[in-house]
């Protein structure tokens, strides 16, 4: 049963565990620099709403790690892809361009998963509230799904490092800055806010804080995630389906 | 009896932009031969052996595995097929045993025999003591043993080599050829391979098409492509050039030998001879 999906976790899980240590330390680095500049340095005095910056904090860095992670196997895909042609070994079996795309985008769930293990670390340590619920883990299972297919969809588009690393300049980083990760949308100018509300981070953001903080709830921004995740899992697939016969 | 046709090409083409790779080849042949694509650089064979296994789409054309359309049945037909592409496209960090454990799977092998399979290959292929190791620390000519053990793994009836020795020794070349000829015998399997080496297709392939800028311009076995210009050549070494002269035996090649003054040699034909008299320049020029 779904032997593509087996093979590609197969190879990405045993690739990511000869080099999980180093990159387990490397995605604790810049969390907790995040944390110790807005935590510490500036937000210990700053209230949003009802809650303490920090706690705001938390769950967009939950957020914005796990991100990174899933959205990070658009690089890995590439280099394999384009570099080391290991991806074609994919495309030349018999097995569905479904399974395949499906296997990795399991594969960026498990690291997205992975990088907001290593927040919710951070603030057990640094004694920062937050409520684990099922809806939670509902919200980052849909974010990560959403990010990991974008990721698959783009490194079939984007060819080289160069393109790659535009990409990272123009879409992902603003995104991450924008949409609500570390500030309140709220104060935005409202030209700014009817960019934010297209942007798919900034309904994964809401939903995994309003779970963790037991803020209001916008039951609708699931929908839009599951809008999200549908578009970009046909993309992926879409854009598979154009190099594969 | 006749062997069943395994592969039928008509008439694809692959265009890149402005730039027609491959145009317009038409081909086929039976279950069980060794067929040889000879081109120089650039003639075509990748984009060929690409269209072939699923890697690309042909701008127009139909390809035929078993009298069954390959793009209609891609699933089925590549369970069948079996490629080992022109760089080797093996996972540097899994080991050999990884890598081939990645593609059972891949192949849906029961996880029953994909084990003892592995084990039978890697002795096979000589790389016993390669199985745990990562491919990063491979040279070239045991990536490459791999990657043809690899694509033997599902037991293909169809084997599609591409460039089987490009970049490799002349020992290691040697000992890859040993290894395909055994291949083609032991497990019967029908070959298309590509080389632009003259001596790889002559010495392996029963049936060689030479194709040039996407086309093909000469089909035959390596004797009936050679008997074409003539099978011993007189080469005279002027003080310009190699002067050629064609015999169709070795005895006339001889006889004018001896009543040649300036320095010369007798040969035997080559492939590239054939190359040559066709296009007018040499396959590695
Ligand atoms: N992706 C590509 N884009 C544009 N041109 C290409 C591409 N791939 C190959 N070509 C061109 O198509 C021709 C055939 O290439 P190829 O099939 O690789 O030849 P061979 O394998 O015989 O060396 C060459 O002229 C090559 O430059
Ligand atoms: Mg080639």
């Amino acid at each position: 049963m779904l032997n593509g999906l087996q093979a590609v976790l197969y190879r990405d899980i045993n690739i990511f565990m000869r080099k999980a240590k180093k990159q387990i330390i490397a995605s604790s680095i810049s969390p907790l620099l995040y944390l110790i500049a807005f935590g510490w340095g500036f937000g210990s005095h700053v209230q949003v709403g009802d809650i303490a910056y920090t706690s705001f904090l938390i769950p967009g860095l939950i957020t914005m790690a796990s991100l990174n992670q899933s959205f990070g196997i658009n690089g890995e895909i590439n280099i394999s892809r384009f570099y080391f042609h290991t991806f074609d070994e994919y495309l030349i079996a018999p097995v569905s361009t479904y399974e395949i795309v499906l296997g990795e985008v399991i594969y960026g769930m498990m690291r997205g998963f992975l990088g907001a293990f290593i927040v919710f670390m951070y603030a057990l340590i640094f004694n920062v509230k937050i409520n684990f619920s099922l809806l939670f883990i509902i919200a980052i299972v849909l974010h990560t799904f959403m990010f990991s297919s974008l990721g698959v969809a783009l490194a079939m588009f984007v060819r080289d490092h160069a393109s790659q690393q535009s990409l990272n300049t123009f879409v992902i980083t603003p995104m991450i800055f924008l949409c609500g990760t570390f500030f309140p949308i709220e104060k935005l100018p409202v030209i700014f806010k009817a960019i934010i509300h297209l942007l798919p981070l900034t309904y994964s953001t809401s939903l995994i804080r309003s779970t963790l903080t037991g803020t209001h709830l916008y039951y609708w921004h699931f929908l839009m995630l599951i809008v999200f995740c549908a578009v970009f899992f046909t993309l992926a697939i879409y854009s598979l389906k154009k190099v594969e016969v | 009896m006749q062997a069943n046709i395994a592969v039928d090409v008509k008439d694809i083409v692959k265009t890149y932009g402005t730039k027609v790779a491959v145009d317009g080849l038409t081909f086929s042949f039976y279950e069980g031969q060794f067929v040889g694509l000879l081109g120089p650089n650039g003639a075509g064979k990748t984009t060929t052996i690409n269209m072939l296994t699923g890697l690309m789409k042909p701008t127009s054309g139909s390809v035929l595995y078993f009298s069954r359309d390959f793009l209609k049945n891609s699933i089925e037909a590549k369970s069948y097929i079996g490629v080992v592409p022109q760089a080797n496209n093996l996972d540097r960090d899994l080991t050999a045993y990884e890598n081939l454990y990645q593609h059972g799977l891949l192949y849906k092998i029961p996880k029953k025999t994909v084990k003892t399979k592995i084990s039978k290959l890697l002795d096979f292929a000589g790389l016993v003591e390669y199985r745990d190791k990562l491919v990063k620390t491979f040279s070239g000519g045991t990536k490459r043993r791999l990657v043809i053990i690899r694509a033997l793994l599902h037991e293909p009836k169809i084997l599609f080599l591409d460039e089987p020795t490009v970049g490799l020794d002349p020992q290691i070349r040697r000992d890859i050829w040993d290894f395909i000829i055994k291949i083609n015998q032991s497990h019967k399997t029908t070959i298309l391979m590509t080389t632009h080496y003259i001596e790889e297709a002559e010495r392996l392939c029963e049936r060689v098409m030479i194709i040039n800028n996407g086309k093909l311009i000469a089909d035959g076995s390596p004797d009936d492509l050679k008997s074409t210009v003539g099978a011993y050549v007189l080469e005279i070494y002027t003080m310009e050039r190699i002067e050629e002269l064609f015999f169709d035996d070795r005895q006339s090649a001889v006889d004018t030998l001896k009543r040649c003054t300036k320095p010369c040699k007798v040969r035997e034909a080559t492939l590239e001879d054939v190359f040559l008299k066709i296009t007018g320049r040499r396959i590695d020029a």
